[in-house]
């Protein structure tokens, strides 16, 4: 018997003893117990996924667990890596989840509706890349999103802004929801079943049009639960209201399912198709990846900046997934294989750093009750061990050696540059244009996490909160530390990835390409003469480093130091306020890219009474609007409600119109069907 | 029963049926809309017992003959006990029997003629596949019970006396009824039974409501309640 169906089961049981835990257990003992089933369930789904990556697969029919159709399930390497992601991240932040919650009274995260929550939404998670048919999946996806919006509201009481991301997050998915169902239905009618095997073996029958039309249902569907622009609104939204175990669940486990929906679907059972898909998926994803990324170098608040950079990871994926696409509609699988492997490298790395990336900010929060950096700093001092895990996990997101980003980065511009070999004129145009929109998102990055971690954890603390920071609860620490240890062995040997890569890769039909195999140390490619070792990058980076510290040191000792008080220009001691904060290091930025961004500022200057000439206050806002929600969103949201207004004036009292409205209704129905005959 | 008769004497019900519908269109008086629609019920019951008589199935007789007691006695006894309370206050304030009379429907009667006439044009249209997958005596008058219901709903979006109303329903009920009997040939006793017993509660409340309207706000024109809205 194969350690798959073992391991899922075992997997089940624990979700659902987790949720009765969850229930029934006092305060106490609910959030250590609950905890552990979770990190079970993370344990047991990760091994799942990792069984599959190592090459093993099943299937199953269960008639019985769902009405008329019956469910469906099988696992294949592509389901198993996203699986293997999936469970151990749960695993981490399940253990940090027990830290978090503990202590901090029956509410929010504690309470006893998220408690029992948590392990079911830990548990579609794991299961949703394991279905196999269309109705099973859309009962799991939709297990997910009521569970993760549950967990979302899970701190209505505290915050009145809860509920409102709550409203926009139900809204969104469930917009994605009628998508997918609308989109999957119209797929299955037309292939003749609703299995994916079934739709694998029809999709080659179903028109090009149908095919087409599947593509952009399911992929906006997809694009949006992967918090890729323009239907990302939900993202920055839901991600910072959620307490933070949550949001590094959702982060880096969620949005992951998004990008596994279009592999699944649009490589694997629509088995390809024109350029045009691909074109439009790469301009979805470069779209995200700058906008994304220019949001979270603008934002303060460090829950949302982590957020936009969501949406921007997510986005580099999806260009990678659509370089993929591209590449096989020209017929070039060799590079389609590097492209992808490149994608989903890169999901696995960032759903390392960002799952770190939350937690530490979930930490701050915990420590400080703070999340706005203009406000944060100094907590280097206070929060060590913190600090040093958001330093690791913000190097893995910036995208530079020796960060674990890196890699899968470097591979996909790999796969970008060399895709000029294929001919065409839409690729000659895209694929330059797309390594320049990853390069230019890689700087912003920069920028952006630059600010996270000097504005936050370094120069004085700027307010009593973040100066009287205490550093995170043990278990916390251990739970990041998983993470950071995945971080490090993804960003040193991920080599050991690479077998199971591959047959990800090749699950859906690409020949493996070894791309990151090689005993784990290097990375090479074997179409394409480049290889790179990311173990000796790492040393020469150290090297470089020793010696750039170490001259001056040996250079300065002949030296004689004199220390004296730094030179305040006759201004007193500088005071923490004007230390560079989070807005006022962004503002360069924001200049450079004020037609894209088109910031809204607001001055007010108050003169003394009886003088025009003297001020008494003056009063600055400036705020940085999501420019595709103030124009895409806004016009959409009035005209529905000017549409509800004018529609209230259709009832207006009579019952003889209410009549009529049936019985029109009915006279021009049978006139239709009549005619119709 | 021979099967020229047979279709004679159901042609007849049929037709008498639908003419009924159209004389309560075209009455303005109430107490003779209520007898008209007495007159149809004894041509619905007509039409479950000939179906009964041809099929020769006694069970089908007996429901013939309830739906002919109900909606041929019971109905309009209770209608014409609301419509005396009504013709009390006439004497009693002379308002010229406004009450009692459909003075003005919102459409006048020579249109409300014409539209009966494209209903039940529609009727046929609608029900021609219908009769084409099995062609027998009965279903080739389906279309009357479908003219019948449409009549009804007209009806009731129409005029503007409660009891108008109360009548409207019935149409709309007797067309669903005689439709039920001419396409399945014959409903079973139960559920008949059910629909019967709903269809007199609803009279039952529809009463009561046109005497507590006429304390309320003295006429029972429906027109005036215009609070039910958003």
């Amino acid at each position: 018997m194969s350690v798959i169906p073992a391991a899922l089961a075992t997997a089940t049981a624990m979700a659902g003893a987790g949720a009765v835990a969850g229930f029934v257990l006092p305060y106490r003992l609910r959030v250590p117990v609950v905890g552990v089933l979770t990190a079970g369930v993370g344990a047991a789904g990760g091994t799942a996924g990792l069984a599959a990556t190592g090459g093993s697969r099943w299937a199953a029919g269960l008639p019985g667990l769902l009405p008329l159709a019956g469910a469906h399930v099988a696992v294949d390497a592509l389901a198993g890596l996203f699986m293997a992601v999936a469970g151990a991240v749960v695993v981490a932040v399940a253990v940090y989840g027990i830290g978090y919650a503990a202590g901090h009274g029956s509410h929010g995260l504690g309470s006893r509706t998220a408690q029992a929550v948590l392990p079911p939404f830990a548990l579609t998670l794991v299961l949703v890349p394991v279905a196999a048919s269309v109705s099973t999946f859309l009962v799991l996806w939709e297990l997910m999103a009521l569970a993760s919006l549950l967990l979302v509201l899970a701190e209505h009481r505290e915050r009145a802004s809860v509920r409102q991301a709550g409203v926009w997050y139900a809204v969104m998915t469930h917009l994605g929801l009628v998508l997918l169902l609308a989109g999957l239905a119209l797929f299955a009618a037309k292939a003749g079943g609703e299995t994916f095997a079934a739709l694998r073996a029809g999709a080659p029958t179903v028109s090009p049009t149908v095919r087409g039309l599947v593509f952009v249902l399911v992929g906006l569907a997809f694009t949006s639960k992967a918090g890729a622009v323009p239907l990302h609104a939900w993202l920055p939204r839901a991600h910072p209201e959620a307490p933070s175990p949550v949001s590094a669940l959702m982060s880096a486990a969620m949005v992951n399912l998004g990008v596994y929906g279009i592999v699944r679907t649009g490589i694997d059972l629509l088995g390809g198709g024109p350029a045009w898909w691909w074109l439009g998926l790469m301009a979805v994803g470069g779209a995200s990846a700058v906008y994304g990324i220019l949001q979270a170098a603008m934002a303060s608040d460090l829950k949302r900046l982590l957020a936009y950079s969501t949406s921007e990871n997510m986005g580099l994926v999806l260009i990678g997934v659509g370089a993929s696409g591209l590449f096989t509609a020209y017929g070039n699988r060799p590079l389609a294989a590097l492209a992808l492997a490149a994608a989903l490298l890169h999901v696995v790395n960032h759903a390392a750093f960002k799952a770190l990336l939350f937690c530490a900010a979930g930490s701050v929060l915990r420590a400080t009750g703070l999340l706005d950096l203009d406000r944060l700093g100094g907590l280097r001092s206070r929060m060590p061990a913190t600090a040093g895990l958001f330093a690791l996990a913000a190097l893995g997101a910036v995208a530079l050696p020796p960060g674990n980003g890196f890699i899968s980065e470097w591979l996909l511009l790999q796969s970008l540059i060399h895709g000029l070999q294929v001919p065409g004129v839409a690729v000659a145009v895209v694929l330059p244009l797309s390594v320049a929109l990853i390069a230019l998102s890689a700087g912003i990055a920069a920028a952006a996490f630059v600010k996270a971690l000097g504005v936050g954890f370094f120069a004085r603390p700027r307010s009593d909160e973040a100066a009287s920071a205490r550093e995170a609860s043990p278990l916390m620490i251990a739970g990041m530390g998983l993470l950071a240890a995945a971080c490090v062995a993804l960003a040193l040997v991920p080599g050991l990835l690479g077998d199971g890569l591959d047959r990800a890769v090749s699950a859906v039909g690409l020949p493996g390409t070894g791309a990151v195999s090689g005993g784990g140390v290097r990375v090479r490619l074997a179409d394409i003469s480049a290889s790179l070792s990311p173990l000796w990058v790492v040393a020469a980076l150290a090297a470089a480093l020793m010696v750039a510290a170490g001259l001056p040191r040996l250079y300065g000792r002949r030296r004689r130091r004199a220390n004296a008080r730094l030179w305040d220009c006759g201004g007193g001691a500088p005071t923490p306020r004007m230390a560079y904060t989070a807005t006022s290091f962004a503002e360069p930025l924001q200049r450079v890219f004020d037609d894209v961004l088109a910031p809204e500022q607001d001055l007010n200057v108050t003169p003394v009474r009886e003088s025009a000439y003297l001020v008494e206050r003056v009063r600055f806002q400036r705020r940085v609007p999501d420019r595709i929600e103030h124009r895409l969103y806004e016009p959409v949201l009035r005209g529905l409600a000017g549409a509800g207004q004018a529609a209230r004036r259709l009832a207006g009292g009579s019952v003889h119109l209410y009549l009529g409205y049936g019985f029109v209704g009915l006279v021009v129905l049978l006139l239709a069907l009549a005619v119709g005959w | 029963m021979s099967g020229g008769l047979y279709t004679q004497l159901l042609d007849l019900a049929c037709g008498a049926f639908l003419l009924a519908a159209v004389i309560v269109l075209w009455m303005r008086e109430l107490a003779s809309i209520v007898r008209v629609f007495a007159l149809q019920g004894i041509a619905l019951a007509a039409i479950a017992v000939l179906l009964g008589a041809h099929e020769e199935r006694w069970d089908l007789i007996a429901v013939g003959i309830g739906i002919g007691a109900l909606r041929a006695g019971v109905l309009p006894y209770l209608m014409r006990r609301a419509l005396a309370a009504l013709t009390q206050d006439r004497r009693r304030y002379a308002d010229g029997g406004a009450e009692t009379r459909e003075t003005q429907p919102l459409v006048n009667v020579a249109a409300s003629l014409l539209t009966a006439s494209l209903l039940t044009l529609l009727a046929y249209a609608v029900a021609r596949p219908l009769t084409a997958l099995h062609p027998t005596p009965a279903t080739h008058a389906l279309p009357v019970g479908l003219a019948v219901v449409l009549i009804g709903f007209f009806v009731l979006v129409t005029r503007r006396r409660a009891l108008a109303q109360v009548v409207g329903f019935l149409l709309l009920d007797n067309g669903i009824t005689a439709t039920a009997f001419l396409a399945t040939s014959g409903v079973p006793l139960i559920v008949e039974l059910g629909v019967s017993f709903d269809v007199l509660l609803a009279v039952l409340v529809l009463q009561i409501l046109t005497t507590r309207m006429r304390e309320a706000f003295g006429t029972t024109d429906i027109d005036d309640l215009r609070e039910l809205h958003d």
